[in-house]
């Protein structure tokens, strides 16, 4: 497989000792000098003018020390592109749902901060509102931002080939409609944000997030304070799914509170104000019309989708393309066309999600196994006929590279054994499957590369400067254990410091899939870097060539004569004494097309390179109770190769659970009249342990591909991007039915089984 | 009106003026500054906020501080053996991959301990249904039973 020192293996991420006795400090859990309690005031109506806001009672309250509304801020509005500025962050002249931000106060406790929100009063205007996203589009219904007619919010707008044309060639045409319903990500941790604004100008602040960069950009144009002084700390990180990604009113509001404190201020939202006000995960319908040849090959493709995207912006255009590109990252689509829209109702806001577009990728694989049925061809062989091959080029014309899509379909198969299995399973049981491909990052501009620092201490021992972020997932020990393979020095004894904005450059962030190979390919360089300073030196030092020098354990020796050897510190006080020390510096830009753009432009290479993966599941679906099981789920993901591959499954098993289980089988939040009645743990239903795959298997299928630091890809989102179709798909083979709307709950199925029973009865 | 009660933490006996509506959580919290134990919902609903009382798991979002008074409280600082050994829970958990974002791990650590302390050779469902209380969205589940196995084992001498 491969020769690599400390690479491949599945050795204990560095981060998890801090973890396990808790002295990982995740934002709630840090305090500072003189610290004040914030709380935000929440609007009650989904949809109303503002006439007033009145806080001179909340500001007498004693012990408040801040009250902040519209009038604190300087107007800006903010959006993740210059043509989707739309929030500004803090209500100004309307509130757009239920949960939207009004106003805030710091003071001494919670206590005095609690009673002074209820002292303020603000007056509204009640509108009409509008919940759902294909009424919101329909001329007439009551407009959310004026200057977006039948509120579409985003339109993105892809046509390759002849679509047409080719329909009228194709041999079988069906036309579906998929749906899904709202949902929620359901990380652990609850939204927190401190802010310690000082008299130099500078602030100071700490929140859960998936990119500090972004951040710092966005408080940087909405405070008015440049760059270098927006300082976004790094604090253990409770999860983010793509829910961390961009500025939330909270990280604004708290350095508001924290400016005109002129104290360090913590807000810590409870879990509804959570899952209500961050982000939720868009509602979709999906209208596909596919044509394909005899032998399944797709010939044309029409698909239109709505996507809910709630009250403002947020990743609008990211969001509207992204299940489309998983798509096109998958199979060849000559003639393709898209009508994605992004509409705005008057619910909480929407955005990434590593389940984002179940009604489209489940759809569209429930579409494809459907096609497959009525042609007699096995849904494992459509997709192998389909999937794209290295050196293929998408639709929109990004080049693939490496790509095992059809051997992870292939191995899949073979370990959930589909040949034994599929369509010959008792009534109730079922096998089925699910493959898609995956951008390592989206065309980010100036955001997308990543630059790091290495330095050496006269121990010998490095520290590792990047700008990565790590989530949960692994970021920093992919960085360190990548670190280690290049520099000799065992990945505990390396120290990283990153997503400090003070300290680390530019950097894409944990959001786009981007960080191994953006991220990584940048700290490779750098210790790549710095080894060739270190081994300069010594080979001073050993009179000796430098090619023939290499590293291991801190020990710097020769490859032909092992007597030759100096310690690395040797090598690095040498270096330090005669004004040369080691300092090594990488960077990296992902190899995209800069003038693609999500709207105006969406052609060109959009990601440097692609993963890939299937998964496939078997189910069991007791009929009386409409409830699924998923007894087997196996997955085998094109990573390029597995830096650590206790992480690569780490991630198929929580994907599979929270893909698989939850967005396939059950999550879904509820709402009425803009109001959502499930922000707990107790309605919304994330999976527990009693509700995962009986058996979970996850492996590598290696490709080692050119472009990633020692091959490595992005690992980790197929399990849940694919689920859906695969977990529908073996539903079908368990019981007959269909369900075209996610979640698949029991009801759902009860009712299908009910029809399909009266249709065979006649 | 506050009220001063005795808790005693991880073997120390603090003297503390507390509301009496206060929680258990929130006194470990923002009053004796242990924050490895999380606070994930407040309802009771995902379990990171476990800590023992008198040896068994509770939530300490659901228990007034008042309550608890002359009792043994265990929080996940005080479960390592000494400063340099931590207790095999916390070991299998790191050696085995059970720890991404690390947010449910002190909540899931406590409950296994409560848990294996009366259940020394679980069955994986037995295993499942223990932590049917303990909310985790990151790993699926999979690799805290194994590291709860692997725990089993080691607290019984590696049998």
């Amino acid at each position: 497989m491969s020769n690599y020192k400390i690479l491949g293996k599945g050795i204990p991420r560095i981060d998890t000792p801090q973890k396990a006795t808790g002295d990982a400090l995740y934002t709630a859990d840090i305090k500072l000098p003189n610290m004040l309690v914030g709380k935000v005031l929440h609007s009650p109506l989904a949809h109303a003018k503002i006439l007033n806001i009145d806080v001179s009672k909340a500001k007498k309250v004693p012990g408040v020390k801040a009250v902040i509304t519209r009038d604190d801020t300087f107007g800006e509005k903010w959006g993740v592109f210059k043509y989707t500025r739309d929030h500004q962050l803090i209500a100004s002249d309307k509130v757009r749902f239920i949960g939207e931000e009004v106003a805030a106060v710091a003071a001494v406790d919670e206590e005095t901060a609690l009673e002074a929100l209820d002292l303020i009063k603000v007056d509204y205007e009640p509108l009409p509102a509008v919940f759902d996203a294909e009424e919101a589009m329909k001329d007439g219904a009551p407009l959310i931002h004026e200057d977006h007619p039948n509120n579409i919010n985003i339109h993105v707008k892809i046509d390759v080939g002849d679509v047409d044309k080719a329909f009228e060639k194709a041999y079988l045409v069906r036309e579906d409609k998929f749906t899904s319903k709202d949902e929620g990500y359901g990380m652990l941790e609850p939204y927190a944000v401190i802010a310690y604004y000082h008299s130099d100008g500078s602030i100071e602040i700490w929140m859960p997030n998936a990119s500090p960069h972004t951040k710092a950009k966005a408080l940087s144009n909405l405070l008015h304070i440049p760059l270098n002084k927006v300082i976004v700390r790094r604090p253990t990180i409770g999860g983010a799914f793509g829910g961390r990604s961009d500025i939330f009113p909270l990280d604004f509001i708290t350095s508001l509170l924290s400016i005109k404190a002129r104290r360090p201020v913590k807000v810590v939202y409870t879990r509804e104000e959570s899952m209500i006000c961050t982000r939720q995960v868009h509602s979709m319908v999906m209208y596909a019309k596919t044509g394909v040849t005899k032998d399944g090959k797709i010939l044309a493709q029409d698909i239109k989708v709505i996507m809910d995207g709630g009250a403002y912006s947020s990743t609008g255009p990211i969001a509207a393309s992204v299940p489309f590109l998983v798509w096109e990252e998958t199979y060849k689509l000559e003639n393709v066309r898209l009508n994605s829209y992004r509409v705005y109702t008057n619910k909480p806001i929407r955005g990434m999600y590593r389940c984002h577009g179940r009604a489209f990728l489940g759809g569209l694989g429930m579409q494809l196994d459907m096609i497959a049925e009525e042609l007699g061809i096995d849904p494992v062989e459509i997709r192998l006929r389909n999937a794209l091959n290295p050196g293929d080029m998408q639709a929109t014309k990004s080049k693939i590279y490496s790509c095992g899509l059809k051997e992870a379909i292939k191995k899949a198969a073979e370990k959930i054994e589909w040949d034994k299995k599929r369509g010959k399973l008792p009534f109730g049981r079922g096998v089925g499957i699910g493959a898609n491909g995956m951008m390592c990052g989206f065309p980010m501009g100036i955001r997308g590369g990543s630059s790091c620092f290495v330095k050496f201490n006269e121990d010998g021992y490095p520290t590792i400067i990047s700008g990565v972020i790590d989530n949960g997932q692994g970021n920093y020990h992919a960085m360190v254990q990548i670190a280690s393979e290049v520099l000799g020095v065992p990945p505990e004894e390396i120290h990283i410091v990153a997503g400090d904005t003070e300290v680390t450059t530019l950097d894409v962030g944990a959001y786009s899939q981007a960080a191994v190979l953006v991220s990584g390919n940048a700290v490779k360089k750098a210790c790549e870097d710095a080894k060739a300073q270190i081994l300069k030196l010594a080979s001073e030092m050993l009179n000796c060539s430098e090619d023939e020098l290499d590293i291991e354990n801190k020990i710097v020796f020769s490859k032909k004569d092992k007597s030759k050897q100096v310690p690395l510190h040797k090598v690095i006080r040498k270096g330090l004494i005669e004004n040369r020390h080691v300092m090594g510096r990488g960077h990296y830009m992902p190899e995209v097309s800069n003038d693609r753009e999500w709207v105006k432009n969406p052609v060109g290479q959009q990601a440097t390179t692609f993963s890939f993966g299937a998964n496939a599941v078997e189910v069991e679906v007791d009929t009386n109770t409409g409830e699924v099981k998923i007894i087997n789920a196996v997955g085998f993901h094109d990573c390029g190769f597995p830096i650590n591959i206790k992480g690569v499954q780490g991630q198929y098993e929580g994907s599979i659970a929270s893909g698989g289980v939850g967005s396939t089988l059950k999550e879904e939040h509820i709402f009425k009249d803009g109001k959502v009645l499930n922000a707990d743990f107790l309605e919304y239903k994330i999976p527990t342990s009693l509700d995962v795959p009986e058996n979970v298997y996850a492996d590598a299928v290696i490709t080692n591909d050119p472009k990633g630091p020692f091959g490595a890809k992005e690992a980790g989102l197929f399990g849940s991007m694919n689920s859906f179709q695969a977990i529908a798909n073996a539903i079908y083979d368990a019981v007959g039915v269909w369900i075209k709307d996610f979640p698949i709950t029991p009801d759902k199925i009860l009712k299908a089984l009910e029809e399909k029973r009266l249709k065979d009865e006649g | 009106m506050k009220q001063l009660i005795k808790l005693k933490v991880n073997g120390d006996e603090y003297e503390i003026a507390v509301a009496p509506w206060k929680t258990l959580n929130e006194v470990l919290r923002k009053e004796l500054n242990l924050t490895g134990t999380k606070l994930g919902c407040g309802t009771g609903d995902c379990g990171a906020c476990t800590v023992l009382v008198d040896g068994k798991a509770v939530n300490s979002c659901l228990t007034l501080a008042v309550e608890v008074q002359g009792k043994e409280i265990t929080t996940i600082e005080g479960l390592a053996e000494s400063e340099d050994k931590l207790h095999p829970i916390q070991e299998s958990f790191i050696e085995k991959g059970a720890v991404q974002c690390g947010f449910c791990t002190p909540g899931m650590i406590m409950t296994t301990k409560y848990f294996l302390e009366n259940n020394p050779s679980p069955t994986v469902e037995e295993i499942k249904k223990a932590l049917d209380g303990n909310l985790c969205r990151c790993t699926g589940y999979v690799k805290i039973i194994d590291a709860i196995q692997d725990a089993a084992k080691k607290m019984k001498g590696g049998k």
